[in-house]
Order: C-alpha cells, then sequence, then structure tokens
C-alpha cells in the first residue's frame, strides 16, 4: 500500500540527469513560443546547471531539453570544439544522456554554440543553439524594464535608431562591434548574440532554426528557418563585417572566412587562423565549399518594420560591404 | 571521438583541473571529513548554504561544502543544481511563523516582552578572542561530549537537531521527523560558554515559553501597524521565482523570496549601503531562531500531516515612517526570513523589505532587490568573464579601426 501510494505521488522514478523531465518540457514550450513569435524573448522558469550562470546555463537547459540519445551533438565556442569551455559543455551533456559527440557541422544535429554561426551554411533539420549573456538589445538605451517592454510590444524602436544615428554622427560610422542588433521578419529588435557582425547574415533566411537562450536573464527568443534577419542600419551606411586587408588563415588560406589573430613566432599578434575550426580543417582537406555564401541575395529583402520605426532606414544593403573595399579591389 | 580530443584541445586541460581539484578534495595527509563534523562543527556555513541555495537539506549542504573546499557560493549553487535534478512533487501548505519553535528569541523594541527573552545560542556576548586552546585540549574535550553524548542521558537538544539528519539516511529526508512536536516541554535552552555572560533566564526557568506570540501583537492590539504592503489585493498565492522570471513591479512575494535566497554578503551591502534608508534606524522588534514544522496534503484524508522540520532565522523589524502613500497609521514593519541560522542576513532582509515598502513602486531599488542578489546570477556573470572572448574582441578591435579611419569624415555625415 505503502510503495504503491509513493509511486502515486512520485510518479515514475526520475532518470538521474541534470534536470527532471517536467522541466525539460517548460523549456520546449518557451522554445515554441519563441519560434512562434521570432525574435520575442520568451521569459522562462530557467533552472540552475551544474555550469555557472554566464557560462552557458541557457543553452545548456535548451540543449537538454532538445537533444536524445540518437543525436549528433556539436559544442563549440569561438567557434572552436576543442576549447575549454566547448569540451567541458560537451562532456557533460554526453554523459548525461549519452548522446554522439560531433565535430563537423554537417552531421550534428544540435549545435550548441558561444560567439559564433559556423561557416559551414547550416541545413533543414538543424538546430542552432547560441548562449545568450544579455538577452535585451534595448539595454543600454532605456534601462527600466517595463519600458523595454513596452518598446518592443509598439515596435517603437524610434531610440534605437536615435541611438544608431548619433554613433553615425558621432564616430563616422555604427561602432557595434559583436553582438550587432538585428531586426527579425520584420517585427521584433533582436541581439543575435555576440556573435561577430561576420555571423550575421548567416542569419537571415536560415535553413537551420536558431534559439537563443539566457539563463541568467531567464530568457528564450528563437528564430525560425527561412525569417529575415535584417542588421540594422541607414541606407547610405552599407552594414559592414569585419575585414583586415591581406589577412588571410596562416592554416588553410581562407580570407573568406572569420579570422581571429594569433601570435607569430616574433611574440606579436600578427597571424591569423580561422575561428572555425571544423570548417579549417575541412578546407585543409578539400572537405569544404571553395566559396561560403554569406548572403542570400532574395532573403534580406526584409518586410518593412510597422509603425513608427521609419521604413526607408532599414533598406539593407544587398551585400555585406567591407570597410576597406576600394584598397583590396 | 578523437576529433573532439585533438591535441592542444581543452579535454585534457579540463580533464587535469578535475584532478587538481579531487587532489585537494582528497589528498593532502589530513584525514577524511566526516559530514558529522561540518553539520556540528560548521553548522553556521551549512545554514548559509541551505538559505542560498533555499534548499533544507543539511546532509546535501554539509557535502556540498565540502565538495566546494569551504566556498559557500560553490556550494550554493552545487546545492541548486542538484535541485534542478528533482521533479516537484507538490507545494506545501502555508505554515504561520507564529508555530515557529524558538531556540533563541530576542526584543530589542522591549525589555520584557510578553514571552520573555530567550537569548540561546548567540556569539554575541561571547568574546571576539581568537581562541589559542591547544589543540590536545580541544580534542579531549570533544571527546569527553561524544562519550557523554552517546551514554543513556542523551536528549535530542533541539538545537543541534540538524545534525542528525545524517542519521535518518540519505537525501533531504522528507520522511525525517523529529522527537518535538509543539506542545511537548521544550529542552533546555543550549549552555553558552563559559566565557560568557550568563544568559538571561526566561521567566520561570524550565517553563521557557517555545512558541511565543509575536511582539508584533503587541503593536497591533495597540492599533499602531500599517498594514502590510499589498493588503488591499486580499491574500494572493505567492509569485514563484524559482518559476517565474521576475522584473521590478513584482509583488512583495517575490522580493521576499529573492531575499531569502539572497547572497547574504551582496543583501547586507544592498541595506547596509543603501541611499534609501533614512536617518533614524529601524528596530528589530523580534529575533527569532527555531524550528517550522513542514507540512504535505495526505493524499487519501487530505488533511496536513508533518513531515519534516525547518530551522529558520524570522526578524520583524519597526520603523515609524510613514509611506509616500501616507497611511493613517504609521509604525511600519519589514520581514526578514531565511533558512538556517543567519541572524545578518534576516535583518538586512527585514531592513530591505522595510524600505521596498516606504518607497513603494521606486524601481531602481526593486530592480537592485530582484535582480543583482542572487549569488548564483552575480557569481556566474563574474565567472562567465573567465571565459573566451577573442571573436568579440577581434570585432570590437575592427571597429576601433574604421572608427580612426572613419573619425576625420565625420563632420560630412549630416
Amino acid at each position: 500500500m505503502t510503495t504503491h501510494l509513493t509511486t502515486e505521488l512520485a510518479g515514475p522514478p526520475p532518470a538521474p540527469g541534470i534536470f527532471d523531465e517536467l522541466s525539460k518540457r517548460e523549456i520546449r514550450r518557451a522554445v515554441l513560443s519563441g519560434i512562434a513569435i521570432p525574435g520575442y524573448q520568451v521569459p522562462f522558469g530557467s533552472r540552475e546547471m551544474p555550469v555557472a550562470r554566464g557560462w552557458g546555463s541557457g543553452g545548456l537547459q535548451v540543449t537538454l531539453s532538445l537533444v536524445s540519445e540518437k543525436s549528433r551533438l556539436k559544442v563549440i565556442d569561438q567557434g572552436e570544439d576543442a576549447g575549454v569551455n566547448a569540451a567541458n559543455l560537451r562532456r557533460l551533456v554526453v554523459n548525461h544522456v549519452g548522446c554522439e559527440e560531433e565535430t563537423d557541422t554537417r552531421e550534428a544535429d544540435i549545435i550548441q554554440s558561444r560567439h559564433r554561426i559556423p561557416e559551414q551554411p547550416l541545413r533543414d533539420g538543424q538546430v542552432l543553439v547560441l548562449q545568450v549573456p544579455g538577452a535585451e538589445p534595448l539595454a543600454g538605451i532605456v534601462k527600466e524594464m517595463d519600458e523595454q517592454r513596452r518598446m518592443h510590444a509598439e515596435a517603437d524602436y524610434a531610440k534605437m535608431w536615435v541611438r544608431l544615428y548619433e554613433d553615425v554622427v558621432h564616430n563616422g560610422l555604427v561602432t557595434a562591434a559583436a553582438g550587432y542588433p538585428v531586426l527579425v521578419e520584420g517585427r521584433y529588435i533582436m541581439t543575435p548574440s555576440p556573435i561577430p557582425r561576420w555571423d550575421v547574415p548567416k542569419l537571415n533566411g536560415s535553413q537551420a532554426i536558431t534559439i537563443l537562450s539566457a539563463g541568467r536573464e531567464k530568457r528564450i527568443f528563437a528564430v525560425p528557418p527561412h525569417t529575415h534577419v535584417v542588421p540594422l542600419t541607414f541606407e547610405d551606411r552599407p552594414f559592414e563585417v569585419e575585414h583586415t586587408p591581406g589577412a588571410a588563415c596562416r592554416l588553410c588560406g581562407s580570407a573568406d572566412t572569420y579570422i581571429v589573430q594569433e601570435p607569430a613566432r616574433d611574440g606579436q599578434f600578427s597571424t591569423w587562423a580561422c575561428s572555425d575550426t571544423d570548417f579549417c580543417r575541412r578546407r585543409r582537406a578539400g572537405d569544404a565549399p571553395a566559396t561560403v555564401p554569406h548572403v542570400q541575395p532574395t532573403a534580406l529583402q526584409a518586410a518593412q518594420p510597422s509603425e513608427p520605426a521609419p521604413p526607408a532606414l532599414v533598406q539593407p544593403a544587398a551585400q555585406p560591404a567591407r570597410r576597406d573595399q576600394e584598397e583590396t579591389a | 571521438m578523437s576529433p573532439v580530443r585533438a591535441p592542444g584541445g581543452g579535454q585534457e586541460a579540463i580533464v587535469a583541473a578535475e584532478r587538481l581539484v579531487a587532489e585537494a578534495r582528497f589528498g593532502g595527509g589530513s584525514g577524511w571529513l566526516e559530514l558529522g563534523q561540518i553539520t556540528e562543527r560548521l553548522s553556521a556555513a551549512v545554514d548559509r548554504v541551505m538559505g542560498e541555495g533555499g534548499l533544507w537539506a543539511p546532509e546535501l549542504a554539509a557535502r556540498a561544502f565540502r565538495q566546494a573546499q569551504g566556498d559557500v557560493l560553490e556550494a550554493a549553487q552545487l546545492l541548486r543544481a542538484h535541485r534542478s535534478t528533482l521533479p516537484r512533487l507538490g507545494i506545501t501548505p502555508a505554515v504561520s511563523t507564529g508555530e515557529l519553535r524558538v531556540v533563541r528569541r530576542i526584543s530589542s523594541a522591549f525589555r520584557n516582552p510578553p514571552g520573555g527573552q530567550i537569548l540561546g545560542k548567540t556569539m554575541d556576548y561571547v568574546g571576539r578572542l581568537l581562541d589559542l586552546l591547544p589543540e590536545e585540549e580541544g580534542r579531549a574535550r570533544a571527546a569527553q561530549a561524544a562519550a557523554a553524548q552517546h551514554g543513556p542521558s542523551h536528549s535530542h537538544d533541539f538545537a543541534h537537531a540538524h545534525a542528525h539528519a545524517h542519521t535518518h539516511g540519505p537525501g533531504p529526508t522528507p520522511a525525517h521527523r523529529h522527537p518535538h512536536r509543539p506542545g511537548q516541554p521544550g529542552p533546555e535552552p543550549v549552555p553558552v560558554p563559559s566565557s560568557a555572560p550568563a544568559a538571561p533566564q526566561p521567566p520561570g526557568a524550565g517553563e521557557v515559553e517555545r512558541t511565543p506570540a509575536h511582539v508584533l501583537a503587541v503593536f497591533r492590539e495597540m492599533g499602531l501597524v500599517a498594514p502590510p504592503s499589498g493588503a488591499a489585493d486580499g491574500d494572493p498565492e505567492p509569485c514563484d521565482i524559482t518559476r517565474q522570471p521576475i522584473r521590478p513591479g513584482a509583488p512583495r512575494s517575490a522580493w521576499l523570496q529573492t531575499m531569502a535566497r539572497a547572497d547574504t554578503g551582496s543583501l547586507l551591502h544592498l541595506w547596509y549601503g543603501s541611499d534609501w534608508r533614512p536617518a533614524e534606524h529601524e528596530v528589530p522588534g523580534e529575533l527569532r531562531h527555531g524550528a517550522l514544522p513542514v507540512r504535505v496534503e495526505h493524499p487519501h484524508t487530505g488533511r496536513p500531516v508533518t513531515v519534516a522540520e525547518v530551522r529558520v532565522s524570522e526578524v520583524q523589524t519597526f520603523h515609524s515612517l510613514t509611506r509616500e502613500s501616507g497611511l493613517p497609521t504609521n509604525l511600519d514593519v519589514g520581514y526578514g526570513i531565511c533558512f538556517g541560522h543567519n541572524e545578518r542576513k534576516a535583518i538586512s532582509m527585514a531592513g530591505l523589505d522595510l524600505l521596498l515598502a516606504h518607497h513603494e513602486g521606486a524601481a531602481d531599488l526593486q530592480h537592485d532587490v530582484l535582480l543583482t542578489l542572487d549569488g548564483l546570477d552575480s557569481t556566474g556573470y563574474v565567472q562567465h568573464l573567465k571565459l573566451p572572448h577573442h571573436v568579440e574582441y577581434r570585432s570590437v578591435i575592427e571597429r576601433a579601426h574604421a572608427a580612426r579611419e572613419a573619425a576625420p569624415d565625420s563632420g560630412d555625415t549630416v
């Protein structure tokens, strides 16, 4: 009788894991809401994970609620599979779920990433989970959370535009570096997480689902496949991606991938290497596309935002510009 | 999975780091640190871990504290992450803190409040002198006490009742039952160390009032107490901060929960360093430390059944401030409660509760209380700074170069 009662109360015994099944369902519901309203920040009951908050606890919750034993999981940090944080998170999930480790972007079902979108264009059926340290793109513009919510609700992004305009006036260009604000499906302004500007066009019209999750801030948002994602800029100020004249990966020679500086023999940061280690390795092995389609031109025709954002201002550049185009041409 | 564990990769490094941590836990010359030692001798730390972890589980908290090598916040993180692995099976009915069975109860507002003052176990009056007792003598004393405790006359002294958790089996022991029930004569207060001044004896020693009425009741009778903040809303279900993300404008239940789980140091600082604090200070009308029953509804009879007890510190603090909304009665009450014996936290919390009620709707203050006090959040953010940021940094440097190039042209942008 007592045993029976206990079972009745407790349900089936919980599988030992990082969090319980009911919680995973809650996360999946939040993810579905996010997919239904692209770019909208869905509050959720973020759980405490076995990693520090700020260490990918949000992404981890999403990954754990989606991953199964059959899934092939790729985890990267700064584009690297072998970085300490990536290795740690991957180990955690694999040990608890028993899924397959994967480094080849093409083979992965779920890719959890911090600060990068892989160079390899993602395909239908893949899920990209981005870790988000600060979910609110308006945080630096208005402090009050109620006001941020109102601005999103009414698509009142005038202050955001003014901020960008002032930036241009003061500095001659938009100084936003990583985490460049984007307009999703002509409706919500969203942070793409601190990915470089280089990666921003990859979100536009992507075939994969992108889920962005902030554990500490308890918000999940998403970009469903084939969604317009347009970086905020002005007609006469083309969106600029990172580019350094003459720089190329010292390993694979690529100049059309995101590269980061590395110390050379002289101890100076004078050489460059791909941040996406999987793509770099495959380039060297001749197993990667020779060109990377950063922009799918058909998808870049963003829907116009509703009132009161000035419609003329969000016409995106057809191609992301590079600041030194003239010099390198 | 050779590509993942490529040479020079992170996998080897983290495994090596893990080994070094394990060496600190298991290596060295000293013996294994027993859970009983931690719960008995380092009870303040265990209580703090439970308070900040938001989970009453003395044995697990002791494990966490040991695993974290004495880092309270790290231990609280372990406890909370452990909690995430468990399903929520039910919600207990509310318990009035009027049922709190005290081992310590003082009032700074009255010399002799109804129910009396019970000094109980406190370091307040123990001289802050570093005890240079020879180790041998310490060991001998502990051995003597242990021998006495295992004698037939051992009574379940309630003040160390938490130390018994480990005898009831592993886990937070939902079936854990204490021998004491309200109504039973309570044990004597914990003897204070001989170097301390004698505790003021409650009226008629041996007839200690274990569940005294709150001092607040006296003020209520006088008709001096302002209604609690949000009283106009009736008695709404409390907000659950572990399931609902909260933002400024959240009800009082949300800020009280947040503070109850807050990092003690952050909470203390926010209250102590607050610009919102009025010149005259509040008076803790009552400070209690004792046990509260945890009940669940019996699945068949529907009647509440006591299944466990938790120890809490509770503070009700008073201040004669008129609120901005201008209420006719002017004695305002701030409330603080947290797991375990942590008076510093409960007092700070009650002080902040007063401020939040007094400055009703102050979004800045609410922001600080709701969003900056959680130890896991703040330390998590600090820890994240240690992660690599070079991808982002390249982007930042590129913008700095670009801005420098663009600077001369900035005049023609208008």
